[in-house]
């Protein structure tokens, strides 16, 4: 994506649609981009003016006598499209469309948006918005947009779906004396999208951090590799919001598109080193994180406190991050007992009293620092009579200039009088947060980044299979040529036993009579479930009838499930019955697999059979490229996990073939995407092998 | 030459057969004419969609008022026992069978239809020289026991009755035709001269249909009116499990209220032929956005979702005239599965 560096460093913009009167956006771009100190040329395009703010102005693209590299639009949206031909004609490179009144306004709005996609197509001209506030790059130094007040230098690249949260943020980031390197509002993500801003700052010497704001993503398979390769190389923050039902619903109308499922977006993050922040402040507080201190090379966190309080709060939090409260070695406890007064609390949190002076936060801070139990310091200041603010921020600055590897956060709790102190350790590049909650929350986030930079490490390939590819292809070929989109289970068990899953023997019986020689042939007893695929739960309507030890009970099972059907779905005739053979109960495990609009094959394995809904007790991972590390973390993250293992005496379960077939089922729907959900469920698991009891695939 | 009177229940596809024989006889040479004395709805003649099928299949000459001379609705005795139609019918008949050599009746939406003035489809059929083909749309047991019951009653009142025709067969009932119902109507006497299975192509409505049956507005797709509905889903799930319901049903008419946009798109990226909104809520216009680049119409009703699913149910199909394909399919069908020389023969005898 290195096309698109020029975007935010041009060696000249036009500004079409620029105005001469303040207030309006063609005139705030212009202003803009001269405060900015924009070193390359600005050309105002306005066929009524003939100079605005000191430059001269142009009539048209065309009248401008040199080159034109990048065009800002602040034109009104029917004249977009001439303008954007005109740029086409003059070989400008890159539009940044302003103007609203596109996409977001329905199909007229729709229709124009898609005939500039093409234009710039076709013109080789790449686009950002349209319906967005610009973009800023404080090291070009360029300022294309209508936001009053300008960031200062920083490390921070901000991609933002929202011009208002965008403006915001900086707003606020000013008054805390944060920087930023580069700042784009991407608007209707027509053509430029989140994916090329995270690719170009990820190759972006200025930025050391990239921060975003997203409502969705355009094309999920291109999102997870651009985000894959950018967190190699930096951190990737964001917050992506519409997470509840009622905000995805917000967001479906916000965007048009269909929401991705919440779940497929964690996944995806998790799988892909990107960090998710739950809330702008957590955005917020992990970019500067992530901008000023260094990444710790471990998750062990250490405390020290004037206070009990904090300090257990903070613990508390730590234990719900993941965090560990790091045991501290013997030297470093015998130093803190020797130096600190014998009421303090010399293991972590290190609780230097409410009547420390600034001195004696120092030595502790600084004995704990050297420890090599310790990770990342969180140091808490509560207001007393004695507490000396800007003391124990000097201190705090000293010391971590002797120790560049390990992040230090400060929580300044209080107002008035910690407001210097606080101050002072923000502009010098130490976080300080009002509350201990937030510097765990930012330590555990920069401990997550380490830790998936190093499992990246370790990953482990899948051994290789080969599939009965044929047999899956002729099933699909029969189900949809007999117009369906659901599989009768005999036909599911086949799909997966050609993935090498081992089923129970299942096969299909029309009339008693072939029931009865099935189950003499798979030997007693037997279990049937009709076999319909319009119904979705068998046994509520009375479709499913186990422990059946003769010839007898089975020919009477077949009639009454029938007759059962009947009575609760009167409109649907089933295909037949389904004779399977009876196995002895195991661990009843889930694996399903939901297709997500945006990420593809999501895979969900958990606790089965009746307990699905009861425990939701489900780990999710994308089926694309799982390692067998991957699913080993997926399944350590069910409760089900405890029961494989063995749970109080038991023998533990296969382990191994249940990762097989996790692998499996994965590779199944990866090579046939019409796959759109299946679930095995219950899969039943063994001392030896398991045997998956129903399989229901549903295909496009 | 006798004439042929089929006969069966709405929706169990007379008319398509009725097509596919008269297309068949004509193939084989015959002068063919197509009568439907008991239309359904409105006016005489005119609205009667089949008959105008019919006429420019057949290159008909006679006007619609013949090929269709009444049309009954479901009140229709309020007015009176319509005496005159008797008349019309016997004229009409008259004229279309001057010139031909059989006549293929179609029956109307039920064979008992007007037998309070003695104009029912077994009267009619006696009347006109005809013997009868009973089209049967077995679902269930009792369904077969319905179409013994009803061939029963033709045989006494001395109809000849060619046989039955299963039609719109799924594929889940085919074996038990063959392997039940079948020997039990040849046990009784009774022949099957046809199994034809469902094919969607002539078996679903289309979206125009249903645009006629609910009425409303169309805010999109207005030129997706001839896209097929295979099922009906109801959108009142929540939206992580919606995608689970809407990825089963192929082709399908989804029922949401418009302010529903999370499930509207979540239906645009699933098979769907149509969204019906109901409870007059316009939707957001990506929604809108969003159908039209999918190819999707949506169509706004003002009634609530109980009253619309109630009227989805009257909706039935039609072959339209201007479509070959559909047409020559209802002639496949004929040559294909059913045995077409014995329902010849059966005129001839």
């Amino acid at each position: 994506m290195s096309g698109i560096v020029s975007l935010t460093n041009p060696r000249s913009i036009a500004v079409v649609g620029a105005s001469k009167a303040p207030g309006k956006v063609g005139n705030a771009v212009v202003v803009n981009l001269i405060n900015s100190k924009f070193g390359g040329r600005i050309y105002p395009v306005n066929p009524k003016e003939k100079t605005i703010e000191g430059l001269p102005c142009f009539p048209s693209l065309a009248a401008i006598p040199d080159e034109v590299e990048a065009a800002v639009f602040t034109v009104p949206a029917k004249a977009v499209l001439k303008a954007a031909e005109e740029c086409g004609e003059k070989g400008v490179k890159f539009l940044a469309v302003l103007t609203a009144g596109f996409k977001e306004l329905g199909r007229e709005g729709l229709e124009m948006e898609r005939a500039l996609v093409d234009t710039c197509r076709r013109c080789d001209m790449r686009l950002l918005g349209p319906n967005c506030l610009g973009f800023m790059d404080t090291h070009t130094p360029a300022n294309a947009t209508f936001i009053s007040g300008y960031p200062i230098q920083g490390e921070i690249a901000f991609v933002s779906q929202s011009g208002a949260i965008l403006a915001a943020v900086l707003d606020r980031a000013r008054s805390l004396g944060i920087g930023f390197s580069k700042v784009i509002s991407l608007g209707n993500k027509a053509d430029l999208s989140e994916v090329d801003f995270i690719a170009d700052a990820a190759d972006d010497s200025h930025t050391s951090v990239i921060m975003c704001y997203i409502e969705d993503v355009n094309d999920g398979e291109k999102f997870l590799a651009t985000a894959a390769q950018a967190v190699r190389k930096k951190p990737l923050v964001i917050f992506k919001s519409g997470t509840s039902q009622a905000g995805a619903l917000a967001a479906s109308s916000h965007t048009g598109a269909l929401a991705g499922s919440d779940v497929a977006y964690s996944t995806a993050f998790n799988q892909c080193g990107v960090i998710r922040a739950t809330s702008m402040r957590e955005l917020f507080d992990l970019a500067v994180a992530f901008a000023n201190q260094p990444v710790p090379k471990g998750d062990n966190l250490a405390i020290v406190t004037n206070s009990g309080g904090p300090g257990i709060i903070a613990t508390d939090w730590a234990e719900k991050q993941n965090v560990k409260i790091t045991r501290f070695t013997k030297e470093t406890i015998n130093a803190l007992r020797e130096g600190l007064p014998p009421e303090a609390g010399i293991y972590n949190p290190v609780d230097v009293l409410g009547d420390a002076p600034a001195d004696r936060f120092r030595f502790a801070v600084e004995k704990v620092l050297k420890d090599e139990n310790v990770d990342g310091l969180i140091v808490l200041v509560c207001p007393t009579l004695v507490t000396q603010p800007v003391e124990i921020a000097q201190a705090i600055l000293e010391i971590r200039g002797k120790n560049p590897d390990k992040p230090i956060f400060a929580v300044y709790m209080g107002g008035e009088t910690m407001a210097e102190g606080s101050a002072m350790l923000a502009e010098a590049g130490v976080p300080c947060f009002d509350f201990p909650e937030n510097a765990v929350t930012a330590f555990a986030g920069m401990a997550n980044y380490r830790q998936f930079a190093e499992q990246e490490r370790k990953a482990k390939e899948l051994p290789a299979f080969v599939p009965d590819v044929k047999t899956v292809k002729a099933v699909f070929y029969d189900v949809k040529r007999d117009n369906r989109l659901v599989l009768l289970g005999s036909e599911a068990a086949e799909v997966v036993a050609a993935y090498g899953i081992t089923t129970a023997p299942t096969l299909m019986a029309h009339n008693p009579d072939e029931a009865v020689a099935l189950a003499e042939n798979f030997g007693y007893p037997v279990v049937l479930k009709v076999a319909s695929p319009k119904i979705l739960h068998k046994s509520d309507v009375g479709g499913v009838k186990m422990k059946l030890d003769s010839a007898k009970a089975v020919r009477e099972a077949f009639v009454d499930i029938m007759e059962k059907v009947h009575h609760y779905l009167p409109d649907v005739t089933p295909h037949g019955i389904e004779v399977q053979k009876m196995m002895t109960r195991g661990i009843e495990l889930i694996i399903g697999m939901t297709r997500d609009v945006q990420f593809g094959p999501l895979v969900a394995v958990g606790l089965g059979g009746i307990y699905v809904n009861l425990f939701k007790d489900v780990s999710f991972r994308l089926a694309s490229g799982m390692t067998v590390r991957e699913i080993e973390q997926q399944l350590a993250e069910t409760k089900a996990y405890t029961l494989l293992r063995g749970y109080r005496g038991e023998k533990p379960a296969d382990l191994a073939t249940v990762i097989t077939t996790i692998s499996r089922a994965a590779k199944l729907v990866t090579d046939f995407p019409e796959i759109t959900e299946m679930d095995i469920n219950p899969l039943f698991v063994y001392q030896r092998g398991v045997a998956a009891m129903d399989v229901k695939i549903t295909i496009s | 030459m006798k004439n042929l009177f089929v006969m069966g229940l709405g929706n169990s596809g007379k008319t398509a057969i009725a097509l596919g024989l008269a297309l068949k006889f004509k193939a084989e040479g015959y002068q063919v004419a197509y009568f439907k004395p008991v239309g359904g709805q409105g006016c005489p003649g005119s609205t009667d969609v089949d008959a105008v099928l019919m006429k420019e299949v057949l290159q008909m000459s006679a006007p619609l008022e013949v090929i269709a001379p009444c049309s009954a609705g479901y009140s229709y005795l309020s007015k009176s026992l319509h005496p005159e139609w008797a008349e019309l019918i016997r004229n009409a008949f008259a004229e279309l069978s001057r010139d031909v050599d059989v006549v293929v009746i179609d029956g109307a939406t039920f064979p008992h239809a007007l037998a309070a003035s003695g104009m029912d489809s077994v009267s009619l059929c006696k009347q006109l020289n005809a013997v009868a083909l009973s089209v049967l749309r077995v679902k269930n047991d009792f369904g077969l026991d319905a179409a013994i019951f009803f061939n029963r009653y033709l045989t006494n009142q001395g109809v000849e009755l060619v046989g039955n025709v299963f039609s719109h067969v799924e594929r889940p009932v085919l074996a038990k035709i063959e392997g039940i119902y079948q020997p039990i109507l040849d046990q009784m006497g009774f022949k099957t001269l046809g199994i034809i299975p469902v094919q969607p192509q002539i078996a679903a409505p289309t979206v125009g249909e249903y645009y006629e049956a609910l009425g409303g507005e169309i805010l999109v797709g207005e030129n997706r009116l001839d896209s097929l509905v295979e099922e009906v889903v109801i959108g009142a799930m929540t939206i992580e499990s919606a995608l689970t319901y809407l990825r089963r049903a192929n082709n399908k008419a989804v029922i949401i209220g418009g302010d529903r946009a999370d499930l509207a798109l979540a239906a645009l990226e699933t098979s769907t032929s149509v969204l019906v909104l109901t409870g007059g809520l316009y939707p957001d216009v990506k929604v809108l956005a969003r159908a039209a680049e999918k190819g999707v119409a949506v169509i706004l009703v003002h009634y609530d979702t109980y009253t619309t699913v109630e009227k989805l149910g009257r909706v039935s199909r039609h072959i339209k005239p201007g479509n070959k394909e559909e047409i020559n399919l209802a002639l496949a069908n004929i040559e294909q599965y059913c045995d077409w020389a014995q329902i010849l023969a059966a005129l001839q005898a």
